[in-house]
């Protein structure tokens, strides 16, 4: 936000590209917390169903 | 779960993709596209084009459907976070196949072809594979057409996928590959990693380059290439294009250091081991350490072993560098973090699961402890691991007749695999598992030097009698199926995660970072190669593994 502003204040050419550039590098998540654990917790499910149907069932 | 609101963007290129996509699954399961997928040899990966094809089809039909139900009501969560992002998942994941069975393999063909031409292969000196063609891809759309208005939202999940990669990447390694390297060299491997990172941390602020910048660089430069830099980039808070950047310059400078290296180690006359550590230490990217040491030496699996063990070492040290850059960050930005802080609050949750994966690798849940990138050793008695019987009357008469040239050591492997017609260790030792090993390691090793000497024609053995070493050689050399699938899926969440960051990089971020990163890389990367070179040279001689 403070960053944004200063953009704004400063009159950086280009600031409303810069915009949308930055809020296409944001994540679908609200933190990064939030992202880690769903990646976390997803990668276990496939780790799961993985070694389900080549070690435990194979 | 927040950010993303788009509004909802129109339901026709949805149901497009999702035509295209059903389309192609049938296609495939209709035998329409056999010869077009032996042709690029992607023939083996059928059932897999056709399940993702069919799953990402019909996934996109129902979201389309739901989308249409939902028009006129207000958006949900489950609008913004699900809804509106598959458009955005299946047109990164329709790029992603493009580009693993088709881009890939006619890259690869075209390369291939142009040998005789050019005198070596263009797509691995380039590295042009899916890691390089999904950042182009992703550069090419956003700087051409641009982001589709459909795929806006769902192009924000790269970072999240990538960070799935790095995560199954763990279970790839094992202790036992540190357990092999004396501590002489994980010392060696430790200071060079570390003194990298300092070093290009050091340049950035002679250079008054960003701090996210610098950070994402020098762990890049410090361990290697995508993994770390996408490891270390929260951390210091660096930009998709600041990832994108770095990943360059690292293959950049690989590509160099692939022409550079080998010819360097012959001209001051280095062993296979010096060069092995050399190119280990030197060389961020692990496929180009392994083609320069294939290019120093294609007989001798010694140097492209040692070349492989001192690379993947590196990425060991993942965890270390992202405290260190987190300490450095925080302070940095003016605020010093506890130990705590650092350890608990800034540590990125998804490294952790790296470690976790790693630590469930050691302990041998995915492929025996021993495994390297899920391939191992099996020396165990097993009918399926003898030679054939007419390989084995092949061993007999070169037995009997002699090999000339032979050491003791390639005889005895050799008449003990006639004897007992499969590598082993010594019959009496079946019960100690760890001197059955080891003596049956030596056969085999003695074995694979026979077969080394006869390829550097420094001996004269049958064809007959080749194939049938090979042979004994491949039946020990098992591959974990379960290894072989997480690698799989890893390479797919990577190729996913760079057409999506590629797609963030316009060539407006580029000219704003401007050639500075590329001169640190170029530095800290010339001051790692003379440094590693003149420590190799004085300090390690043949015995670096155990």
């Amino acid at each position: 936000m403070a960053e944004n502003n200063c953009e704004n204040k400063c009159g950086v050419p280009g600031a409303d590209d810069q915009k949308v550039m930055e809020e296409r590098a944001l994540s679908v998540f609200a933190s990064e917390r939030n992202e880690d654990l769903t990646a976390l917790v997803l990668v276990m499910i496939v780790v799961f169903f993985v070694l389900l149907f080549t070690k435990w069932l194979a | 779960m927040a950010n993303g609101q788009v509004g909802r963007p129109s339901n026709g290129p949805l149901w497009i993709i999702s035509i295209i996509m059903l389309g192609y699954a049938f296609l495939v399961k209709a035998g329409v596209l056999d010869g077009i997928m032996h042709s690029l040899h992607t023939h083996k990966s059928a059932d897999l084009q056709f399940i993702l094809s069919i799953v990402g089809g019909v996934l996109g039909v129902a979201a389309a459907v739901l989308r249409q139900a939902r028009k006129d009501k207000p958006m949900t969560n489950f609008d913004t976070f699900v809804l509106e992002t598959i458009p955005g998942i299946l047109f990164i994941l329709i790029l992603a196949m493009g580009i693993r069975w088709y881009a890939e393999p006619i890259v690869k063909i075209i390369s291939n072809n142009l040998v005789p031409v050019i005198g070596f292969k263009i797509h691995k000196v380039l590295n042009l594979n899916y890691v390089v063609l999904g950042i182009l891809v992703g550069i090419i759309i956003t700087n051409t057409w641009g982001i589709p208005n459909f795929a806006a939202s769902g192009v924000k999940t790269a970072r999240f996928v990538l960070k799935m990669g790095v995560i199954l990447l763990g279970a790839r390694y094992s202790f036992a590959e540190l357990a092999k390297l004396g501590m002489v060299s994980v010392w060696m491997i430790g200071f060079f990693v570390m003194g990298t990172v300092f070093f290009v941390l050091w340049l950035g602020r002679i250079f008054r380059q960003p701090k996210s910048m610098t950070g994402v660089l020098s762990a890049g430069m410090g361990v290697c290439g995508v993994s770390a830099t996408v490891a270390c980039a929260p951390v210091v808070r660096a930009k998709c294009s600041e990832m994108a950047y770095t990943i360059g310059t690292i293959l950049g400078w690989g590509v160099l250091c692939m022409f550079a290296f080998p010819t360097i180690g012959k001209i001051v006359g280095m062993n296979p081991t010096q060069f092995g550590a050399w190119a280990g230490t030197g060389i961020l990217n692990s496929a180009q350490v392994a083609a320069a040491c294939l290019a120093f030496n294609a007989v001798d699996i010694h140097t492209l072993k040692v070349g492989e063990i001192f690379n993947i070492t590196r990425v060991l040290f993942l965890p270390i560098i992202v405290l260190v850059l987190a300490t450095w960050y925080g302070k940095s930005e003016g605020t010093k973090l506890s130990f705590k802080e650092v350890v608990i609050d800034k540590f990125p949750i998804f490294v952790l699961g790296f470690l976790l994966l790693f630590f469930l690798s050691s302990l041998g849940l995915f492929s025996p402890p021993s495994h390297y990138k899920g391939k191992y050793l099996d020396f165990s008695y097993n009918k399926r691991t003898e030679v054939t019987a007419e390989e084995l009357a092949v061993i007999g008469e070169a037995v009997k007749a002699g090999v000339p040239g032979l050491t003791a050591a390639e005889k005895e492997a050799l008449e003990d695999l006639y004897k007992q017609r499969q590598i082993a260790g010594d019959y009496k030792d079946r019960n100690n598992k760890k001197v059955f090993d080891a003596k049956a390691r030596k056969r085999m090793e003695a074995l694979q030097s026979i077969l080394a000497k006869a390829k550097a024609k420094q001996i004269s053995i049958s064809k007959e009698l080749k194939s049938a070493i090979k042979h004994a050689v491949k039946q020990v050399h098992k591959k974990s199926k379960t290894i072989v699938v997480l690698t799989d899926a890893m390479i797919w969440f990577f190729a996913y995660g760079l057409i999506g960051l590629g797609m963030q990089i316009t060539k407006k971020a580029l000219a704003q970072a401007g050639g500075w990163p590329l001169v640190m890389g170029a530095i800290s990367g010339t001051a790692k190669a003379v440094l590693s070179f003149i420590v190799v040279m004085f300090f390690v001689k043949d015995v670096v593994l155990k």
